[in-house]
Order: structure tokens, then sequence, then C-alpha cells
């Protein structure tokens, strides 16, 4: 399996659907652009921009593209299905737009099911993310009776309990107020800095407050 | 992983689970039960006649007025005729009788008396013959000669002579100890033979005084005139005894069966009526096997959204598929132990009403065999259809999303 991913490189990608169509400019799309673990990118785009589509590009849900995409020299599309769980379960952590969590189960619970896949929770730091994002009084309701804003810090925390070389985050703070993307970030930070992992971040016009992101527009 | 295997049995239905055990086991039921009947029964057909097996058959031409006045080649068969049967579907294979071309004289004596008798001898290919324990041999050095005697001849001799002359009746047990006293002479005269014989068997089906091939080779060498004749009888192996295309055949060429034919046609009936649940059974099993799959395919399409999600977040698909594969063997484990169960219970209650007909012990073992082999194949057949699902779940979320 593998150790770490270093680089995760996009050359002249393109998603296929856009193959015919006159491109607006892109730095992204048919360009070379490589994330490297220890950066970090902020990548804007306007909706319909295929913002959702290099995501699921990148974590091996969608292979409708053109161009080529690889991990450290290594080609995508010829990854194994066990290979592609191993990258989802160690080494890309994801928070998809729509958050994708499970609403029967409680908050905690989506949390701890994320962390038991990728072999085991530190329960401490989670408590203390959940405290500082202000869920602690939440921690027990079923995901499904939370505010957006609350599912999408739930989310959040569910995406960073685990083992990393990049974390990948669909517009992760839409629902956010200023004072929340601020602590959101914090957290990002720290924990990529403490796993030494990238982090790559979509936005539609409202961007989660890292420090100093390299910038694409989509 | 308690959390997985609780978001993915949402939607289980434990009825529907419970159907599916039922008809399993209804159908295992049925098939191991059926063969479990037909083994033990077919025991007590076999049992009356264990030297010859009940799918041969002895076949002999029709004697006629013309064999009677002494045409006797047209009781016999010849090559063409012979291999005209060979090429008949239900044949598999063909032994010819030789008989002796030479007097046979045998004689008994017990307790100072006598008896003596003229015999004569025929021999069928020693394949078509089973007798435990290799006594059916004969090699030049050895001066003993099994012999093989029709039990209508015992029957015969115990309440038609032997009252009528005051005579001892003997058992089969007796005249298997006593040796017999064998002088054999060639037509002619001039060569002659003494032996001992010893009866090893009695049999329904072969209506002769038999002895192996080999001893029929060497006496007809030394004390025969050296022709051979063309048989004029068959011993035919055949696939499915009782079927109407040999009566047929057989009839329409001037050909019968000789001996006991009730047996082999009851249990070629046997079989017909066997064959008959069997498939009832196994089609019962398939049914089931398509409601189990139908069911957890269904529950899986209900939960296809779990399964997406899980898979996004690198959950291995074996443990995707695990809560589903737990469900097949709970189902068809459930289904499996009750038809053991079942088939001790059944065993126990027609064994008392079989008792006296000598019941073999072979058919709970086979019966058991069955179930299991079966009740494997519905859990690796479904296991199967578990994993090509999830499988198409992890690509479907390639293709689609």
């Amino acid at each position: 399996m593998i150790r770490h991913i270093e680089e995760i490189t996009l050359d002249s990608l393109l998603p296929r659907v856009f193959a015919r169509e006159e491109m607006p400019y892109s730095q992204v799309w048919r360009k070379k652009v490589v994330f490297r673990r220890g950066g970090r990118y902020l990548v804007e785009a306007a909706s319909g921009g295929g913002k959702s589509s290099l995501a699921a590009f990148i974590m091996g849900s969608r292979r409708d593209y053109e161009g080529s995409l690889e991990f450290d020299g290594r080609d995508a599309s010829a990854l194994s299905i066990a290979e592609w769980q191993d990258i989802r379960r160690s080494h890309i952590a994801y928070l998809p737009q729509e958050l994708s969590l499970f609403p029967e189960i409680s908050a905690i619970d989506n949390i701890r099911l994320k962390a038991e896949l990728s072999g085991g929770a530190d329960m401490h730091r989670i408590d203390a993310w959940l405290d500082r994002l202000g869920l602690s009084d939440r921690r027990e309701y079923p995901a499904g009776r939370l505010s957006i804003g609350q599912q999408q810090r739930v989310a959040l925390i569910r995406c960073l309990c685990q083992p990393f070389d990049f974390v990948l985050l669909d517009e992760p703070v839409s629902h956010l107020d200023e004072a929340n993307n601020r602590i959101a970030a914090r957290i990002v930070e720290e924990e990529a800095e403490r796993q030494g992992a990238g982090i790559i971040t979509f936005s539609v016009g409202n961007p989660l407050l890292i420090e100093n992101p390299e910038k694409f527009n989509l | 992983m308690g959390l997985i295997s609780k978001l993915l049995r949402k939607n289980t239905s434990p009825a529907r689970l419970a159907g599916f055990a039922l008809s399993n086991f209804i159908g295992l039921l049925i098939v191991a039960g059926a063969v479990m009947f037909y083994i033990d029964s077919r025991a007590i057909w076999d049992d009356d006649d264990s030297f010859v097996n009940t799918d041969f058959l002895v076949v002999n031409k029709k004697v006629t007025s013309a064999s009677t006045l002494g045409d006797r080649d047209a009781t016999r068969f010849s090559q063409d005729e012979i291999s005209m049967l060979k090429a008949q579907p239900w044949v598999r294979r063909i032994g010819e009788f030789s008989s002796s071309n030479f007097r046979v004289y045998a004689s008994v004596s017990q307790g100072g008396r006598g008896m003596e008798t003229a015999l004569f001898f025929e021999s069928v290919p020693d394949s078509f013959v089973d007798i435990p324990g290799g006594d059916w041999q004969f090699g030049p050095a050895q001066d003993i000669v099994p012999v093989m005697i029709p039990k209508d001849y015992l029957a015969l001799y115990n309440f038609g002579f032997a009252g009528s002359a005051g005579l001892p009746q003997l058992s089969e047990q007796l005249l298997t100890g006593i040796p017999l006293k064998l002088y054999m002479r060639s037509e002619d005269g001039t060569r002659s033979l003494s032996m001992e014989g010893r009866i090893v068997g009695f049999s329904n089906r072969l209506n002769t005084v038999l002895v192996p091939d080999s001893f029929m080779q060497y006496a007809n060498s030394r004390l025969g005139d050296g022709g051979s004749e063309a048989p004029s009888r068959l011993i035919i192996d055949v696939s499915s005894p009782g079927d109407v295309a040999i009566s047929d055949y057989l009839s329409a060429h001037g050909m019968e069966v000789a001996g006991d034919k009730s047996g082999s046609s009851a249990a070629y009936l046997l079989k017909v009526v066997i064959g008959i649940i069997v498939s009832v059974g196994v089609l019962i099993t398939l049914l089931s096997v398509f409601v189990l799959m139908l069911s957890i395919s269904l529950l899986m399409e209900k939960n296809i959204s779990i399964i997406h999600r899980l898979l996004m977040l690198g959950a291995p698909l074996h443990e995707v598929g695990a809560p589903y594969i737990r469900m097949i063997l709970l189902g068809s484990g459930l289904a499996w132990v009750l038809s053991m169960v079942a088939l001790f219970v059944l065993r126990s209650v027609y064994s008392v009403a079989l008792e006296g007909l000598g019941i073999s012990a072979g058919g709970l073992v086979w019966a058991a065999a069955t179930c299991t082999l079966l009740a494997l194949t519905v859990i690796t057949v479904n296991v199967m259809a578990v994993r090509r699902k999830v499988r198409a779940a992890w690509s479907m979320k390639i293709d689609n999303v």
C-alpha cells in the first residue's frame, strides 16, 4: 500500500463534458498543476466550473476526464479498488459539498464511524474540536436533526479524524459565519500541520480563511 | 465495526429472511429426504440377490418348435444380433454365457447318505458376478471350484423333493459348508477330471449353475471337443431396467428376459418417483435461492446511498458486504440445521416401519452429505451475488455521480 502521497499532478486535465465547449480562461483545466504535500491551495470557481468534478476525479469516484491525474507519478486511472479505498481512508481526507453524513445516527457516531474505519480515533482531540466549534451539546443529536451549519461542522470534524496527506475541502464553510470560519480554518491548519499534510480548498465566493494559500482560478 | 453494520442492516425484513429460511428448509428436506429414502429402500431391492446387480438382465431367445425339432442354432445369438444389441442406447455392456462342452456329475455325501446328479455348467464374464471376499476365482493350481446355483433349485429340493423322498431339508448355510464332488468327462469318454466344488452363493436372477469364467476355459480346454458354439444366453448391463424400450426391443426380436423381473421394474418405478420428488425439491431450493437473492438485492438497493457514502469514506468492500453475507449464513445455516434435525426424525420414524425389511444405514450419511452440499451451494451463490453487487455499487459511483 501507499506510504504517503507527496504530489497530486494534474496534466492537461479536462472533464469530458467540457471537451467540445469554448472554455473561459482557467488556471487548472488543460494546464499542468501540482499540489504538494504541506502546501496550501485555494481553488476558486464560478458555479458550473467543474469544481465538484475535480474533487470527484481526485477522490476516484469519477473517471470521465481527458488528460492525466497522477499521484506521485502513478496514473490514477490504473489504481485498483483496494488502492482507492486505502487512499480514501488514509491519504486524502475529503469533505464533500453535500456533506454525506448519515442522518439516522448521532453526530458523534458519524465521527466515530469514520475514525473506526481509519484505524482508531483520538477522542480527546475530537472533543476539543467539538468544543471549539460549539457542538459539545449536540454530540448525541441525530445528524439529520442538526441545522445545516452544525452539520457542516460535524462533517468537517469527521473529515479531519483520519490520517491524511491531503485534505480536500469542497466549500467547507458555505453555511458558517466568519467567526466559525476562522475557527474552522485554524483547526484545519493545525491538523494539516500536525500531519504534514497539504490543504486543498474549493470555494465559489466564501473561502475557508486559511493563511496565504496559493490561489487558482478554475 | 458495529456502526457500519448497523447502518447497512437498515430496512432489514426479518419476515423475509424467515421466509427464505423456511422455503430453503423445505427444499433441502425434500431433496435430502428423497435421497435418504432411495438409498435406504434400494438396499431392500438389492438385498435378495447381492451377487448380481439389479441392472443386469439375462436374455435368451424364445424356444420354438423348430429348436425342439433339432435346429439348435435357432436359439443361439449370432454376432450380428449381439452387435445390434450393443448399439442400443440402454445397453452398457454385454456378457456372453459360455456353456460346458463336457458332461458333469456332482455328488454330495453326508452322514452316510449320498446323492448324485448329472449337471451342467455355464459361466459369464467375472465382472458380472459380485461375490465378496474374492471367492469367485479359479486357478489351475486350485482344486476347489466355486459354484453358484439358483435359489429356486434349493426351494425345489427342500419343498418338493425332500419331503416326498424322505430326505432332510437343507439350509443355505449348511449347503455352502458341504463339499461337492465333481466328476467331469469328455463326450467321447477318453478324458476325465475329478475336483471338489463348493457352493458360494444362491442367485435369484441367474437361472443356471454358474462357475467362474476362468474355470470354464480351463475345463473346456481339457475336456471339450475344441469347437466353440455361439452363446444361447446373454447377460446385459442396462442403464434403466424396467424401461419399456427394452421390453419392446426384446419382444420385437423374439427374445425374452429370464428370471425375476418384478424387482427391477419396482426399482425402476422407485427411481422414477424419487427422481420426480428430487426435482420438486431442487425446484423449491432454487426458488428459495431466488427469494433470498431478491430480498438481499432489494435491501441493498434500498440502502444504496448508505453503501455509496460508506465506500466514499474508504470502507473496504468486504466490510460493506459482510452484514448481508451474515444474513445469508444465518438464514441458510438455520435451514441446514432444521433439515438435519428433520432428517434424523424422519428416519427414526420410517426405520421403525421398515425394520423387518432390513434397511441399510447408508441413507442418512448420503442425505446429510446432499443436504450439506446443497446448503453450501445456496450460500456460495448468494455470497457471490452480494460481492458482485458491492463491486457494482463501487463502479456505479465512478460512472454516474
